[in-house]
């Protein structure tokens, strides 16, 4: 991985911290999230598209009570960090929406087990109640690190994937993942409208 | 509650999720939102701190933005447990503290879910794929993209981003301090909103967007397309997934597995 993938990496892992962790301003969805991405990888176009389709194919999972839904963060930058490095979109965005649903799940396990050790944080907080500020930046920077160690292996393993496939992939496979990536801002669309249902005043 | 531990509370409040964990939830952001007014209002008796702060780390979860009616609530709450002049009126008040806080919480969930997540977000994603349309950024065509420039790539985000935010922002400044100075008979100021209306409205403007914009969307998929073969895929290929999409919404599958099965479909139907 060069420099500037691991930097992209990092900021991603940042960005992901947005998603739940700190500050929740909503810089992470991918309407955002895909146009920086896009501009940082030199093709601006890419990244509003991938960040449209991804917002639109995400937003009807909600982050009510336990739900995790797919992370736009991952699904908007492995598309392009793939992109980047001459993979086409329909495939990156296929891989991307893979990733993003895998991160939702590992997302899942990390806030599973963060209890087992935060409950001896808990316990020193209760001696020392200032000792909450550290306890609150450790779990953030174990947030960051996870995350930005999950996107990195999941950039790299999938584009070294592509690269082994590429070669074997048929026109009739191209015109498979083309198909499907062309329907995925109907897919959403059409799911909004139902989204704004009006049920009660 | 002085106007500078307010500040120190609405920033402490960006980091309400950061433990966030299957067994107490938010537990850790809020012990750690309510710590510059516990150490204030038990300055003098700092010894009771350590026992005051297991109550907030108690199991404890609610929507991130309207949390702040929680933390003012919680706040008004506390000081008639600091203020108990009895073991009797203690236990009454933390009784009363404990009921509050997890009625509280589920109805500020309720409403942040609806208004944030279930209306507002959706709504500013249409707004700046709207606005998008409107700078002439063609994101429906997978070939041949025309190259979009800075500006117009971060203009539709950046108003979605400020639009969402202005709203979320003044709740949460707002949500502490009316939730202070409100009492259970306003549901601690929950009431002083009339959240369903709101929600209405904003629905009401989210369902003539979305039809225009799809309106809109068919318009520019087509636009310059002759009556074809291409044209008559491409006509399939639409009405497939609005309808598919309408079906699979009513059976509540997401539409990440929509999308991952008809790659598999295209697929198995590309490879015959």
């Amino acid at each position: 991985m060069t420099l500037s993938l691991i930097l992209l990496c990092i900021l991603a892992a940042l960005l992901e911290l947005d998603t739940t962790y700190a500050f929740q301003l909503l810089l992470s969805r991918p309407i955002i999230a895909g146009p920086l991405f896009g501009w940082l990888i030199g093709d601006m176009s890419a990244g509003v598209q991938v960040g449209i389709f991804a917002e639109l194919l995400f937003t009807d999972v909600s982050p009510l009570g336990g739900i995790i839904p797919p992370s736009g963060v991952v699904g908007s930058v492995v598309p392009l960090l793939l992109y980047a490095q001459g993979i086409e979109l329909c495939f990156g965005f296929f891989l991307g929406v893979l990733g993003a649903v895998l991160y939702s799940f590992f997302d899942a396990l990390l806030r599973k087990t963060r209890f087992d050790w935060l409950i001896f944080l808990e316990k020193r907080i209760d001696r020392k109640p200032t000792d909450i500020k550290r306890t609150i930046a450790v779990t953030l920077l174990l947030s960051f690190l996870m995350s930005f160690i999950f996107i990195s292996v999941l950039a790299w393993g999938s584009s070294q994937l592509m690269f082994i496939l590429y070669p074997y992939i048929s026109a009739r496979t191209h015109f498979a993942f083309q198909l499907a990536y062309l329907a995925v801002p109907w897919i959403g669309l059409s799911t909004l409208i139902p989204a704004f249902r009006l049920k009660t005043r | 509650m002085t106007f500078w531990i307010r500040i120190n509370m609405f920033f402490r409040s960006f980091f309400l999720q950061a433990g966030w964990n299957y067994v107490k939830y938010q537990n850790l952001g809020f012990a750690l939102v309510m710590m510059p007014f516990l150490r204030r209002l038990y300055r003098h008796d700092p010894e009771m701190l350590p026992t005051v702060l297991k109550r907030y780390l108690e199991a404890f979860n609610t929507h991130p933005v309207m949390a702040s009616f929680c933390f003012g609530a919680m706040a008004h709450l506390e000081e008639n447990v600091a203020r108990a002049k009895s073991v009797t009126e203690y236990k009454e008040q933390v009784a009363e503290w404990t009921g509050a806080r997890r009625g509280l919480s589920i109805t500020a969930a309720s409403i942040g879910d609806r208004l944030f997540w279930g209306t507002l977000k959706p709504l500013t994603l249409l707004l700046a794929i709207f606005i998008w349309m409107l700078l002439g950024v063609n994101f429906l065509e997978t070939d041949g993209r025309t190259p979009v420039s800075l500006v117009y790539g971060f203009t539709a985000g950046a108003v979605a981003f400020f639009v969402y935010n202005s709203i979320a922002l003044f709740i949460r400044w707002q949500g502490i301090k009316i939730g202070y100075e409100s009492d259970d008979s306003s549901c601690f100021g929950l009431t002083r909103f009339d959240w369903n209306r709101t929600i209405y409205n904003a629905k009401r403007i989210g369902i003539i967007f979305a039809i225009a914009i799809m309106l809109f969307g068919v318009y520019r998929f087509f636009e310059g397309i002759r009556v074809d073969i291409h044209f008559l895929a491409r006509a399939v290929l639409v009405l497939f997934f609005v309808i598919i999409s309408f079906v699979t919404r009513r059976l509540r599958i997401p539409n990440v597995y929509l999308y991952i099965t008809a790659v598999v479909i295209f697929n198995i139907v590309c490879f015959f």
